[in-house]
């Protein structure tokens, strides 16, 4: 029941870390998150070799991921909105495969605009659709707004909530089996607390300070539901929301 | 688009099936367990019903009866102050090959 304690993360240009780390030794070293992903700067096994076929799950999670694109109604809604924004995504290009820290699930990399799923810790279907899913609500924030990943805290918030509303990471099901049981409007709850622990997983701030900002852009980011146009609670929701989307010229036409 | 081209935003089938779906045990549910109360479905009944008059007589009436409650759907979506700004265009280093976005690397 402890390996349910996923996180999607996010995280920055690691460029930006040069900090003086003799200094005060107070004042913690922010890193956006980078060291949970250490498969970023290297793998531990060279591209397409024997060690890494048979000691990572690369091909499993290349062959889950395929088939999230190919018919979860979640990610295919997400996709057709970024092309339209301008921001076709190749899967080659635009997702990437790593072993990653213990309890860490996927995370999106603003500095090099790519998804990065932990090929280590997502190991079911079900989960690799809610993955993919989280972080391409980033991806797609990325895309159609101008989002300051590194410095503005209120437009980190912003992506967390609106991920962990819309992606599914808060379903009924998915709370019960986290063992927290709650019914009206518990959803909201797991919003907020979601948005919090992915905030403080990446960023050296107190608690009290990511509460302040998650309650601050919590009204607004929670009922963006841009591109679904409702929260998807079920895949039905998610059929309907991706139906409306192909729909989208005529409706505008006629309104 | 006003004038003669005119059809309703949406297939009449598709506002059916929204109400059934909306009168779901298993959506009531997830309503409830968001935000604490149940929706109104009545609309999507409502607008079905127009959808299937309007396509018998082109009435106006029924026109105007869709256009209202489809507008009125759309601002409810838009009733928010985004805390970014949207962009016009897309980010210039999305395309980018991949070892070009890590300068570092020589």
């Amino acid at each position: 029941a402890a390996r349910e304690e996923n996180k999607e993360n996010l995280f920055t240009n690691k460029q930006a870390s040069d900090e003086n780390k003799a200094a005060d030794s107070e004042r913690k070293v922010e890193d956006y998150g980078y060291g949970l992903y250490p498969g970023r700067a290297r793998s531990k096994y060279k591209e397409g070799s024997i060690g890494e076929s048979l000691f990572t799950f690369k091909h499993k999670c290349h062959i889950m991921l395929q088939f999230t694109l190919d018919t979860s109604p979640y990610a295919k809604l997400l996709l057709g909105a970024m092309r339209n924004s301008g921001c076709t995504v190749y899967k080659d290009r635009h997702f990437s495969c790593e072993d990653c820290d213990g309890t860490v699930s996927g995370g999106f990399d603003a500095a090099t605009s790519q998804i990065v799923l932990c090929q280590n810790n997502i190991h079911q279907q079900a989960h690799m659709n809610r993955v993919v899913t989280h972080e391409l609500i980033h991806a797609f924030d990325h895309c159609r707004a101008r989002v300051d990943w590194f410095s503005n805290f209120r437009h980190l918030a912003c992506s967390e909530i609106r991920a962990a509303n819309l992606s599914g990471d808060c379903s009924f099901i998915n709370e019960i089996s986290r063992f927290n049981f709650g019914l009206k409007e518990h959803h909201q709850e797991c919003v907020r607390s979601r948005a919090l622990r992915s905030i403080l997983a990446v960023r050296k701030v107190s608690r009290e300070e990511a509460e302040r900002v998650v309650d601050e852009v919590f009204d607004s980011c929670f009922n963006d539901h841009a591109p679904f146009g409702r929260i998807p609670h079920s895949k039905k929701d998610a059929k309907f929301a991706h139906r409306d989307f192909e729909n989208r010229d005529r409706y505008h036409a006629n309104l | 688009m006003e004038g003669s081209n005119w059809r309703p935003p949406r297939e009449c089938d598709v506002y059916l099936s929204e109400f059934k779906h909306c009168k779901s045990l298993w959506n009531r549910f997830h309503e409830y367990y968001t935000y604490g109360k149940a929706s109104d479905c009545q609309q999507w009944k409502e607008d079905y019903n127009s959808c299937k008059e309007w396509e018998k007589n082109h009435s106006s009436h029924f026109k105007e009866s869709l256009q209202k409650s489809e507008r009125k759907r759309v601002a409810e979506e838009r009733k928010f102050s985004p805390v970014w700004e949207l962009r016009q265009t897309p980010p210039a280093d999305w395309h980018l090959p991949l070892n070009q976005d890590k300068p570092q690397d020589s």
